[in-house]
């Protein structure tokens, strides 16, 4: 009896145990971001973001009651390793990938996580192609689309600026080249007349500018556009080159660029840009949000770092996702994919929000300038 | 060795390695590293025929690579070709590139060769970087997965352990093809003019259609590298052209010995492990790709295998005093 007894209870301890560990057993989030290069610190700090998400996800219960683990992998923003790094995370079996910072590389991983069956959520990248669904049907992007963007731009060159002579200094890549068009697109769909008096294009680790800030100088803009995603090296060498080749003329950086790292490497050459963007953490009415403030305060806890935007559309990635699938209660990429596309969800770090039916994350955009090296926001152009 | 068991024992070692992947797990992660390692493989063994026959070094050869990935991408994504049309069609388009490319170079030595061959590389990278019907910036999406099909036999390929079949048969073609040169009337004439241009010319060997036949050869072996590599990523932009191929390909040929047959194969294997398995980051990782090179060509011209040197005359034969006297 005393041996029954016995084997009852090592049998009922297994059960509790096994039943234990699967709960326990981590739900693995695949993470692609530039780690090293040029963009290496703000991949780092989506990174950090999504880490940040994570232990917020983690601490209200997780997803199915399974924590989050993060797999981390450096893309080195090339198109190649990218590939290479999202094969690594399908094989260490993950259930969603969170990548992009260059569109170049979001553009090459998303076939390859797509043929893999698993779930892949752009955060920042921002090429019109990703969602066009040749590379990946059940696409979702976060940060506002090239065409989202030239429509903001395009308003502030005919409306605010009433520029005519306009000048691009464009990053040579899908990213780049996209959001000029953007631009351009928008201002013919205004009916605006104008010219582009000078385009210099340049590939994204350039950080030398001189030679082309000379020929853009020399053409005499009313208003020079740069489109630069280098945010780490790039940006900011652009914006004080720019200031010491005494550029005539408002200097317009594309929107979602300026970052706070970016105008804190800049320095005083930052102060009188222009740029716009749909995420401000301390701005209202992101700064009355219960899940901004939230996110905001673990990023300084874990990390004491304030999240910029980049860090913000991270985050949320990730709690839209485990907002998806603990609503679902299943990891598989097509539910959750088309509960993501077109739909909404409620207390994001963004507030209240709505995807589009093909993907796109719908978003407010707020211009602003910088002034004493803080950014001030402007009364939005109509 | 007896020559009737070496026939046998190559087939067995090719046998044997088809089955590299499994014995090393079989995860999702090693099929991709060995399917990788077989296309870069292949993209350097075009260039080791160069290199290491012709004694010239063409900073080209990515163009090449890229010639194969992009007309794949046209053809597959355009007309709807399959894979053996498409491979058919990027031999054919990097034949007539190398064609023109050789004919240019063909007085062509050492630096100005070098320098020629870069200027072909940069001009390939901005013409793929720019031009509309390349993709442009965005490059060429929605390439169709490896789908073959010759009458009732169908074979598809949509993740990397399906496609190891094809990319380790093409390694092995690109392997066999190499041999059969280096022992064919061209790969001699290769080396006589790299190694004694005058007495090339006294032999009668025409160097400069030499030259151009080599580049003929050596180009759609990198070419088809391109062609795999297209099916395995389903999207060509021109970072197939950046300097990360060039150093990859340069590397792998120069870092086991040069002439070696196997040397690429084995190069490229040590890079990619390094890169996927103990990678220390991008930056360190690229330091270390780099300095490897540097090593290897500063102090160690026949490469890895020039270590062991010294080894091998402890076990070489010492001649019988029978063969002396027969000598």
């Amino acid at each position: 009896m005393k041996t029954i007894t016995i084997l009852v209870a090592a049998a009922i301890s297994t059960f509790a145990l096994t039943a234990a560990q699967a709960q326990q057993n981590p739900v693995k989030v695949g993470v692609i971001f530039p780690l090293s290069g040029g963009a290496g610190p703000q991949g780092q700090h989506v990174t950090q973001a999504i880490q940040a998400m994570a232990a917020i996800i983690n601490e209200s219960g997780g997803v199915m009651g399974r924590p989050i683990e993060i797999l981390s992998r450096d893309d080195e923003s090339t198109p190649a390793v990218g590939v290479s790094r999202a094969n690594d995370l399908i094989s260490a079996g993950v259930s969603v990938i969170i990548e992009g910072w260059n569109s170049p590389v979001t553009l090459a991983t998303q076939p390859v996580i797509n043929r893999a069956g698993i779930l892949d959520i752009t955060a920042v990248s921002k090429a019109d192609p990703i969602l066009s669904g040749e590379g990946n049907p059940l696409a979702i992007r976060l940060n506002s689309s090239n065409s989202q963007d030239g429509a903001v731009i395009a308003n502030y060159l005919a409306k605010t600026a009433k520029a005519k002579r306009i000048a691009f200094l464009t990053q040579n890549d899908a990213y780049g080249n996209g959001a000029q068009a953007s631009i351009e697109a928008e201002l013919k769909k205004l009916g605006y007349e104008y010219e582009k008096v000078a385009e210099e294009k340049f590939p994204f680790a350039q950080a030398d500018f001189r030679v082309a800030l000379t020929n853009v100088k020399a053409a005499n803009p009313d208003v020079t556009v740069a489109i630069n995603a280098n945010e780490g090296l790039g940006l900011p060498a652009l914006i004080r080159q720019a200031k010491q080749s005494r550029l005539q003329g408002p200097f317009v950086a594309a929107v979602g660029t300026v970052a706070p790292s970016v105008v804190s490497v800049a320095g005083d050459a930052a102060n009188g840009l222009i740029s716009a963007d749909i995420y401000f953490p301390d701005v209202e009415p992101f700064a009355s949000f219960d899940a901004n403030k939230k996110f905001v305060a673990k990023t300084q806890e874990m990390f004491k770092y304030t999240p910029d935007k980049f860090m913000a559309l991270g985050a949320t990635s990730l709690q839209v996702w485990a907002m998806a699938v603990n609503e679902l209660k299943t990891l598989d990429k097509e539910p959750v994919a088309k509960r993501i596309r077109g739909g909404s969800f409620k207390g994001t770090v963004f507030g209240d929000v709505t995807f589009q039916a093909n993907g796109q994350l719908q978003s407010k955009h707020l211009p602003f300038t910088v002034e004493g090296q803080k950014i001030v926001m402007l009364p939005a152009s109509n | 060795m007896n020559s009737a068991f070496r026939p046998v024992l190559i087939a067995v070692l090719a046998l044997a390695g088809f089955f590299v992947p499994t014995l090393l797990g079989g995860s999702g992660a090693v099929y991709s590293a060995c399917v990788l390692i077989a296309i870069f493989a292949v993209m350097s063994y075009g260039l080791d025929t160069v290199v290491s026959d012709l004694g010239e070094v063409s900073l080209a050869h990515t163009v090449f690579f890229a010639v194969g990935a992009y007309t794949t991408a046209l053809l597959s994504t355009g007309p709807g070709f399959g894979p053996i049309a498409t491979l058919l069609g990027a031999l054919v388009v990097v034949s007539l590139i190398a064609a023109a490319l050789g004919y240019i170079t063909l007085g062509l030595r050492e630096f100005a060769f070098s320098l020629v061959t870069y200027a072909v590389a940069v001009v390939g990278a901005n013409l793929a970087q720019n031009w509309s019907f390349l993709g442009g910036s965005d490059g060429l999406r929605g390439i169709p997965a490896f789908n073959l099909s010759l009458g009732p036999l169908a074979f598809s390929a949509k993740n990397d352990q399906e496609l190891w079949p094809i990319a380790y048969i093409l390694l092995l073609i690109a392997i066999y093809v190499v041999y059969c040169f280096r022992r064919s009337r061209l790969g001699q004439a290769a080396m006589m003019s790299h190694l004694n241009p005058r007495l090339a010319t006294m032999s009668g060997i025409d160097l400069q259609r030499t030259r151009l036949q080599v580049f003929l050869f050596s180009a759609p072996v990198t070419a088809s590298a391109g062609w795999l590599y297209a099916y395995q990523r389903a999207y060509v932009s021109a970072d197939v052209l950046e300097t990360y191929f060039l150093i990859l390909m340069l590397t792998a040929v120069v870092l086991v010995g040069r002439r070696v047959l196997l040397g690429p194969l084995i190069g490229v294997a040590l890079i990619q492990v390094q890169e996927k398995f103990l990678s220390f980051g991008g930056y360190t990782d690229k330091i270390i790709l780099g300095s490897v090179l540097v090593i290897t060509l500063a102090f160690l011209p026949k490469g890895l295998l020039g270590l062991f040197q010294p080894l091998t005359g402890l076990f070489a034969r010492r001649p019988s005093p029978v063969s002396e006297t027969r000598l």
